[in-house]
């Protein structure tokens, strides 16, 4: 019945897929059974199983098993070699020419990396890029594992405080970097409501100085949900016996936490940074939605400005931007590929 | 670390947590007022207060403003990607768990490093692609793209719920005469329905968010999607705060009810995916 509900294009696939499987269990003489293997995927209908003597995966020879599996695996493979894998080589090769909208360009060497060496908005949003990321991911960390250890205590109602924290995480990044820039207005802005209540006056949060750690605040407050919770359930799978053998043996509260606690949950820990930081230093989102790089630059980050690059049109000197950062994002990706591939 | 705590921890433990409870919801709170108040509310007398709701800004987003275009431009988008790549994936995954053939591994990584790689390091060169390929400013242009990130989303997870099936559901199945395929959608897809559910919410949310493609790739007002909508709404000349928080708020409230009913299955699927380690 399940197959009654995926839609046309995709019941092809299966019926595709079902023939071939069939075809190396039974042999090519049982047509009959092929159609009837379509028709039921296809329709639905799943009678009982009647055939006997199906072999399995490993009594075929090798070349066979590898072609039912180009069947499963080719729709995915292409569509990333189209999409991920092209644009990325693509993207490298425009960054070595002076392409621009309509022209094809030249070949310029690194031109366009020593212009962007000298471009002081290129400087700048190399320097915020670290800054914004160094910061924000090291207040994710702290807090992060302040508010999991917090929420691991014997408190009432954990579920209710940990569906309470997932709401910034939950809640979509446009709308929750919307509301912050919203926070920070001059003008009926929250944040100065506070301020002009409190005595302080009106405070420019957007302005040169107050703009970085203005989108370091809102960055935080929407990507630490994802930090807690990780590091909550990493917590709760630290088997509970350790700690009441190292109570026995009387460590202290810092001692278990050091000895048991942080090698328990490191591999997540680990995990989680490289992940996040990934996103994080190629967040878009955060800094167009609440200052798009202003003012003077103060929050011109890497994204942003390769974005504006693109809005110029000259293509070439954009996509160098993108790959300026390649060499950092490759090593975090080879490291990233290691760690969740040792799953 | 569960023990019984000292009254002074105690109060420590909940002074800290009313903090943060003030920290995660006084944004919302203010996006939610702001949104039912007139513009003269806003800018002339600010205040964290809500003297005079009003529901006029959701009457004007969604009437004049034909914001209702968006959300269906958006749901489109979001919907199509979801299901392409949940069931390209749902192949995929089983492929790369179940069965072992050479250059396996090799795809594996393809895949990963797919998902790591971030839209802001390809929308260039996807910007010259999608152009030549003609599906500039086209909702299938933007389904298409969207791929980039959500097939592999959605692959890394399965790949985390398919290994917790032990396999001998399926061999018993195959003993019986069924095919890899009928294994696959009779017995397995039905034993790991959550993780589906879970795989899903975050495919459309990932899709439902998404910002920067579909800034660069949509332009007539037409086919916008709910961000690129609104992020016009900031970047024109007169400011609508009242009318941007409504729309907010629209965006969001599908989302989050999705991803609350679903919270489970999807702290689930962090679990089997991308945290597990």
């Amino acid at each position: 019945m399940r197959i009654g509900v995926l839609g046309t294009g995709m019941v092809g696939v299966a019926a595709a897929g079902a023939h071939d499987v069939r075809q190396r269990h039974r042999g090519e003489g049982d047509g009959h059974a092929d159609i009837e293997g379509v028709v039921r995927l296809a329709g639905g209908h799943r009678s009982g199983g009647h055939y006997h003597g199906a072999g399995t995966e490993q009594f075929l020879p090798l070349y066979l098993r590898f072609h039912a599996n180009k069947i499963l695996l080719g729709v995915i493979v292409i569509c990333l070699l189209i999409l991920v894998v092209y644009p990325f080589l693509f993207g490298v090769a425009i960054s070595f020419t002076n392409r621009e909208i309509g022209t094809e360009g030249q070949f310029v060497g690194l031109a366009n990396f020593i212009y962007l060496s000298r471009l002081p908005s290129f400087q700048k949003s190399i320097v915020n890029t670290l800054v914004l990321v160094g910061v924000v991911q090291t207040m994710k960390l702290v807090f992060g594992l302040g508010i999991a250890l917090l929420l691991n205590q014997a408190i009432r109602a954990r579920q209710f405080w940990r569906g309470l924290i997932l709401l910034p995480w939950a809640m979509p990044a446009f709308v929750a970097y919307l509301t912050w820039k919203l926070l920070y207005l001059p003008q009926g802005g929250a944040f100065n409501v506070i301020s002009v209540g409190l005595g302080f006056g009106n405070i420019d949060f957007l302005s040169r100085e107050l703009a970085m750690p203005s989108v370091i605040l809102a960055t935080f407050w929407r990507g630490f949900p994802f930090w807690v919770i990780s590091f909550l359930a990493a917590l709760q799978s630290v088997p509970q016996e350790q700690y009441e053998a190292a109570a026995i043996d009387g460590a202290s509260a810092w001692q278990r936490f050091w000895h048991i606690t942080l090698p328990g949950i490191l591999p997540v820990v680990l995990v989680v940074v490289l992940l996040s930081t990934i996103w994080t230093t190629n967040s878009f989102e955060n800094i167009w939605l609440i200052t798009q790089g202003g003012p003077s630059d103060a929050t011109m980050t890497f994204p942003v400005l390769a974005y504006y690059g693109l809005q110029t049109l000259r293509i070439g000197e954009a996509a160098a931007v993108s790959v300026a950062m390649l060499p950092v994002f490759v090593t975090m990706a080879f490291i990233g590929v290691k760690m969740l591939e040792k799953e | 670390m569960l023990g019984k705590l000292t009254l002074r921890q105690k109060i420590f433990s909940y002074a800290c947590l009313v903090l943060l409870a003030i920290l995660i919801l006084f944004p919302i709170y203010y996006m939610l007022t702001v949104s039912l108040k007139t513009n003269r509310d806003i800018y002339r007398v600010p205040s964290l207060l809500l003297p005079n709701p009003t529901l006029a800004n959701y009457a004007e987003l969604l009437g004049r403003r034909g914001f209702a275009v968006n959300m269906r431009n958006s749901l489109i988008v979001a919907g199509s990607a979801t299901v392409i790549s949940v069931l390209i994936s749902c192949l995929a995954a089983y492929s790369l768990v179940r069965l072992r053939y050479r250059g396996r591994t090799w795809i594996g990584r393809l895949i990963l490093f797919s998902y790591l790689t971030p839209a802001s390091l390809l929308f260039i060169p996807l910007a010259v692609i999608i152009s030549r390929l003609q599906l500039g400013n086209t909702l299938q242009g933007l389904i298409f793209t969207y791929l980039t990130f959500a097939a592999p989303l959605s692959t890394w997870l399965l790949m985390g719920f398919f290994r917790n099936v032990p396999v001998d559901l399926e061999e018993q199945a195959m003993v019986d005469g069924a095919t890899r395929l009928e294994a696959l959608f009779h017995i397995l897809l039905p034993v790991i329905a959550p993780g589906l559910v879970a795989v899903s919410v975050f495919t459309f949310t990932g899709a439902w968010n998404e910002l920067l493609l579909a800034l660069i790739f949509t332009t007539s007002p037409e086919i916008r999607t709910v961000p690129v909508a609104l992020q016009y709404l900031i970047t024109g000349d007169v400011f609508r705060w009242g009318l941007i928080m409504a729309g907010a708020v629209v965006a969001a409230v599908p989302i989050m009810t999705l991803y609350y009913l679903s919270q489970r299955f999807v702290v689930q699927g962090l679990a089997a995916g991308a945290v597990k380690a």
